[in-house]
């Protein structure tokens, strides 16, 4: 993870020619962000405290005071996003990345916000969860006319509710967030005199990503926007593994991760090696005694969820949608199961015709893991990713939870693999087969007639009795 | 009594001198026809045509035996086919006849000698005459003339097939060759299908797939197999067309062809001047205007002929003895006939020649005209099929050959199955045959082209409409005695 660095090569970004300069001269400036890594915010300089949120590969959008007012600047535009090396799409987002960067005020902060419309066609901005005056709900046609290309509009109300929220276009949504055009918003609450809220703990690590889903077919860089289900890249804040940042914990820390869906189905989130609780839902936070212990907890489309744990097992722990295809990269999906066709006296007669041929699939596809074969640009093989120990066989929604003795409180950065004591892994049996404990196999199913029992024929065509 | 004996001998001299210079061409003209279809012979230079010589045509026969060895090119499929087609031998042999027939009309007819024994009371009478018809030797010059016109006219006729079947070989052999090469590609292509079938069967064995999924491919299998038979007859089929064009049969036609055909002109040829090419080179034109002047110049004689037609030379010695006194009278002289202009003075014969000088006159403009137009299209057919095959091979192929590999990469992802691939291979293959026939059409036009420019008409034939049938244009050549001349 890079640091990142808020004002350096950010503020200066030039007005689109829709925009007049004249008429963006008042406004805010329009910090940009130009690259998929994880960028960690520092401490906010003005406004009330509060501990950052860090957005994975995302960032979080700087502000300006005015007259105690929360001043930021959205830009929805077209942007060139990274989901992993290899593999980069036309997206639109907010200030130069989909998703947009993450907002974080403070519970009762007075939030005016600046959007810029450098699409091709309008949009609006929706405030999903908050509680804001009707006019700021962001529907076009229901509580505003849209925002027209080249125009600025403001949205301003006040942050009522701590949690954790979204922002997304509602004008031609399908479209718009089918482009990834989203982004989130954290309202942190206000603490008492001790520092502390009595539904909120503080967290030591605070984690935050969206679900977003596309449909990017093999060779192409621009999503298809009228897939409504047969969508092949599960991302996390448009980003896949191995692109995701890992979720990074010094052991005996709290961490808490948030979650909110924008794809069109439900993602159970699974965490290895813990237990965790969802402390809050989009509706705030859950009373202690609501909450219950869980590994995976699914997340519907358009909720969030809150969760948390303390990393108390060292280690690196598998973080993953429990989907088994949306931990998959691209993939065909009439590909025809190979499983136990022979192949033999075949391979030589498809390479007369294709020379390049390589069986796949006979013994199963975890072929696809380990091989490296050329495949069309700007795509990511189904399965990939190398561990210490061989292939992952992952895409799509799956990163690693990496829990470290020790690590400064404020270092974010990849520990890189974890080196199991020794005598900790599973081995490898090398004593005699003899030796090993019995494996009995289950009892065979009680289909033949036992003796004495009545032989029953049944009639019908074909009958019972099996030919082969 | 010197002095007309002497000018009868003359006379008599002077016709066996004219009657002596129509000999018969000791190889039966096949020289003039070789040297006419020089530069017209499918792009062959000088071929040999069969030889009436023992020692040539054992050379002959050694050279084809060693251009049959190696894969048979082009040029020497040509030079086969101009040595060893039996419709040819027919023609040149028709030529020598009618060129010993041409002798036998200017021989001179044998003259005539009258005898005769009369007998009168007193007087025998003995009579002498050698008569000789004039006609025949008055025309003589012009006659042999004309002969001389019309033999050169059918040796123009004899040189026409000879070129019609060194191109229409050439095409025979491109036909083969592209036949060959397009089975090849099917061949592939049944393999692809043939893959995919089996691999259909093992996936139903193990229950991967249903049995309407198996019958797909399986019934893909099918389809190339019949297209595969069909390529292979085709094959077959344009093999022994080349044969039968060449003379060839039983081992003599177990040769091999190359495995491809030549590549495309980088430059396609201009379409300047080609009518006036075509028009200047062209046999037929040649011949139409041959035609011509041998009409216009029998026309002036046509008018005198009817009345000239009975001049009569004759020399008499009668010897009359009478029979008292044994004296003999000897009478000689001269005797003339000549017909009497009364009736006939040669008017519709006149009209009759110059109908047929008008009739010649439009015949050659005919003639040209066809020329004209047949250099035109053969250019557009030719220049059509070069863009045809260019765009066969440098777009369609490459293209093709790119959704294949894409595919294969696809595949490769797991984003494509391996029917799909093989589905894309044979696409691919298919676009390889297109090719090669389109290329085979090319060098068919340029063919047609070259025969059109400077051989002669070539009938119905054309290199763009490959569905013509292979046949078709071949038939002629090989039964040459067909046109009419
Ligand atoms: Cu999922």
């Amino acid at each position: 993870m890079k640091r990142r660095h808020f004002f350096s090569g950010a503020a200066t970004a030039v007005a689109a020619a829709s925009v007049g300069r004249a008429a963006l001269a008042a406004l805010p400036e329009i910090p940009q962000h130009g690259s998929a890594d994880t960028a960690v915010p520092p401490a906010p300089p003005t406004g009330r405290p509060f501990r950052p949120v860090v957005t994975l590969n995302g960032w979080s959008l700087p502000w300006r005071m005015n007259a105690g007012v929360k001043e930021f600047h959205l830009v929805a535009e077209p942007v060139v996003r990274e989901f992993a090396p290899g593999f980069v799409a036309h997206l639109w987002g907010y200030n130069g990345q989909s998703p947009g960067p993450t907002i974080e005020v403070v519970e009762g902060d007075r939030v005016r916000i600046f959007v810029t419309n450098r699409l091709p066609e309008h949009t609006s901005v929706h405030w999903h969860g908050q509680r804001l005056p009707n006019g700021m709900d962001g529907v076009s046609g229901l509580n505003q006319p849209a925002i027209p290309a080249g125009k600025t509009f403001v949205y301003e109300f006040t942050a009522r509710r701590p949690g954790t929220f979204m922002y997304h276009p509602h004008a031609d949504e399908m479209t718009q967030m089918a482009m990834g055009l989203m982004g989130l918003w954290i309202t942190h609450p206000r603490l008492d005199a001790r520092g502390r809220h009595p539904l909120i703990a503080t967290a030591d690590r605070d984690y935050a990503f969206l679900l977003n889903a596309f449909a990017v077919e093999a060779g192409t860089r621009t999503p298809r926007v009228n897939e409504m289900t047969d969508f092949n890249i599960w991302a996390w804040n448009s980003r896949v593994f191995p692109g995701i940042s890992p979720l990074v914990a010094r052991r005996g820390e709290r961490v808490r991760v948030r979650v909110g869906n924008l794809t069109m189905t439900n993602h159970p989130i699974h965490i290895h090696g813990h237990e965790f609780e969802v402390t809050g839902t989009d509706g705030g936070a859950v009373p202690p005694g609501a909450r219950w212990p869980e590994v995976t907890t699914d997340i519907a489309v358009g909720q969030m969820r809150q969760i948390e744990f303390v990393a108390d097992e060292p280690g690196d722990w598998a973080v993953h949608c429990h989907k088994s295809h949306h931990t998959m990269g691209a993939m065909g999906h009439d590909v025809p199961t190979m499983i136990g066709v022979d192949h033999r006296g075949l391979v030589a007669k498809i390479q007369k015709i294709v020379p390049d041929y390589m069986v796949m699939g006979e013994r199963g596809m975890a072929d696809m893991g380990a091989m490296e074969m050329p495949l069309p640009e700007n795509t990511l093989p189904m399965m990939t990713g190398t561990g210490p120990y061989g292939p992952l066989e992952m895409g799509g929604m799956f990163s690693v939870l990496k829990v470290r003795e020790h690590l400064a409180a404020g270092d974010w950065r990849d520990p890189g693999d974890y080196v199991q004591p020794p005598g900790t892994q599973a081995w490898e049996w090398q004593g005699a087969a003899a030796d090993l404990p019995p494996a009995p196999a289950a009892p065979a199913a009680s289909t033949a007639p036992q003796a004495g029992a009545a032989t029953v024929r049944k009639p019908g065509p074909g009958g019972t009795g099996h030919a082969h | 009594m010197t002095a007309p004996r002497t000018a009868a001998w003359g006379a008599l001299a002077a016709a066996l001198l004219l009657a002596g210079c129509a000999s018969v061409s000791p190889d039966g003209l096949r020289s003039q026809v070789q040297t006419l279809a020089d530069g017209r012979s499918a792009g062959v230079a000088a071929p040999a045509l069969p030889s009436a010589d023992p020692a040539a045509r054992a050379r002959a026969d050694a050279a084809i035996v060693q251009w049959l060895a190696g894969p048979l090119a082009a040029d020497d499929a040509v030079r086969i086919a101009l040595l060893r087609n039996p419709g040819l031998q027919a023609r040149l042999a028709a030529l020598g006849v009618a060129d010993a027939q041409r002798v036998q009309a200017l021989t001179l007819p044998n003259p005539t000698l009258t005898l005769g024994r009369f007998r009168s009371g007193h007087e025998r009478e003995i009579e002498r005459t050698l008569g000789l018809g004039l006609i025949d030797l008055v025309t003589l010059p012009w006659r042999t003339r004309w002969q001389g016109q019309q033999m050169e006219q059918a040796t123009l006729d004899a040189a026409q097939d000879v070129v019609r079947l060194a191109f229409d070989t050439r095409r025979a052999w491109l036909r083969a060759v592209a036949a060959e090469q397009v089975a090849a590609t099917q061949e592939r292509m049944h393999e692809a299908a043939d893959a995919g079938a089996e691999l259909a069967r093992r996936m139903a064995r193990v229950g991967n797939w249903s049995r309407l999924q198996q019958a797909r491919e399986q019934a893909l299998w099918a389809d190339s197999a019949a297209q595969l038979a069909r390529a292979r007859l085709d094959a077959a089929t344009e093999r022994e067309q080349l044969s039968r064009l060449m003379g060839l049969w039983g081992p003599a036609a177990h040769y091999t062809l190359p495995d491809r055909l030549p590549n495309l002109p980088v430059e396609p040829e201009a379409s300047e001047g080609i009518e006036a090419r075509a028009l200047r080179e062209r046999l037929d034109v040649r011949a139409a205007r041959l035609e011509l002047d041998r009409v216009a110049d029998t026309e002036g004689f046509a008018g005198v002929a009817p009345w000239a037609g009975g001049i009569g030379l004759a020399y008499t010695r009668n010897t009359t003895t009478e029979q008292d006194t044994g004296h003999a009278d000897v009478k000689r002289g001269w005797e003339v006939e000549l017909a009497v202009p009364l009736f006939d003075w040669g008017g519709a014969a006149r009209s009759q020649a110059r109908g047929r000088t008008l009739q010649s006159a439009a015949q050659l403009q005919d003639v040209a005209l066809r020329a004209r137009s047949e250099a035109r299209t053969a250019w557009l057919g030719y220049r059509t099929a070069y863009d045809l095959a260019r765009q066969q091979r440098d777009a369609v192929v490459p293209l093709r050959r790119f959704i294949s590999e894409e595919t294969t990469l696809r595949y490769n992802g797991m984003l494509a199955s391996v029917w799909q691939m093989l589905a894309e291979a044979r696409a691919s293959s298919q676009a390889v045959a297109n090719a090669l026939q389109a290329q085979r059409d090319f060098w068919l036009a340029e063919a047609d082209l070259q025969r059109a420019l400077a051989g002669t008409s070539g009938g119905a034939s054309s290199a763009v409409a490959s569905t013509a049938l292979p046949g078709a244009a071949a038939g002629r050549a090989a039964n040459p005695e067909s046109q009419g001349h």
